[in-house]
């Protein structure tokens, strides 16, 4: 096979090396040991009460990540499941 | 002696496909205006490929395709013998990789559509539909280039050149 080919092979090995790092979003939100975590459901009562409406909640990385709708925008709300401070608000 | 067959429309298509998938699959989450444009880049593109398989050239249409199709697990089993059969278009695997790959194209954009609508934004299904979909699309791209790298290999031509000249050999029997 020639330079070419080789060069298109190491394109697509590089792809799957490199995803894993890329596709993350914002994950980083304590160090506290997660046995100690506050429970999902007071990061989603704390939007709620933010005035959006919770769709879901998961773990994402260190955080509690929510999906929230207001007045008819998307949000993925970031709390620390420390102390459930904001860290960070993704605007879809 | 060499002859056109893939026309300059169909080949545009595959680059600029390869580049958009390529996009999309580096930006969730962090680019995402830029994984979003790359996603409605390739629903238009799709949308092109199959009005292309209807008036495009003879080795764009995908007027033999079902017969391929039902070729393709003979196909496979005989290129375990080394059996390569003579093709201008896509070989019987080939044809079977490009409706898997357009398949779960068509999958993966439409959930990652929808899950940046009101209405299914932070559904389970829809959102890992998109996520295994689109691993699914880059696990068959790989096998998509080492199948043409093998069947170059076979054929002694150079079928990744091709897509861009459009050219082929004349094979007997053709």
């Amino acid at each position: 096979m020639n330079c070419f080919g080789k060069f298109l092979l190491a394109i697509s090995i590089s792809v799957f090396a490199g995803s894993a790092a890329l596709a993350d979003g914002y994950k980083n939100c304590t160090k506290l040991n997660k046995a100690s975590w506050k429970p999902a459901s007071d990061a989603e009562a704390k939007a709620k009460a933010a005035g959006y409406e919770v769709r879901r909640s998961k773990v994402e990385g260190s955080c509690y990540e929510v999906y929230g709708v207001k007045e008819g925008k998307l949000y993925e709300l970031f709390y620390s499941p420390e102390d459930l401070s904001l860290k960070h608000t993704i605007a879809k | 002696m060499s002859d056109l067959v893939w026309d300059w429309p169909l080949r545009l298509w595959h680059w600029t496909l390869a580049l958009f998938v390529f996009i999309a699959w580096f930006t969730p989450n962090k680019y995402d205006s830029l994984h979003r444009f790359a996603g409605y880049v390739v629903i238009g593109l799709l949308v092109f490929r199959v009005g292309w398989g209807f008036v495009g050239t003879r080795h764009s249409r995908f007027r033999t395709l079902r017969a391929r199709l039902r070729a393709a697990p003979a196909y496979l089993w005989g290129l375990g013998h080394g059996i390569t059969g003579r093709y201008m278009g896509l070989n019987p695997a080939g044809a079977a990789m490009m409706v898997a790959l357009l398949s779960l194209l068509t999958i993966s954009t439409i959930t990652g559509a929808m899950e940046v609508t009101v209405s299914f934004f932070g559904v389970w299904w829809v959102e890992d539909t998109h996520t295994y979909s689109s691993d699914a699309v880059m696990i068959l791209v790989l096998l998509h280039v080492l199948g043409t790298i093998l069947m170059s290999v076979l054929l002694r031509e150079n079928l990744i050149w091709a897509m861009f000249t459009g050219r082929k050999l004349r094979r007997r029997g053709e």
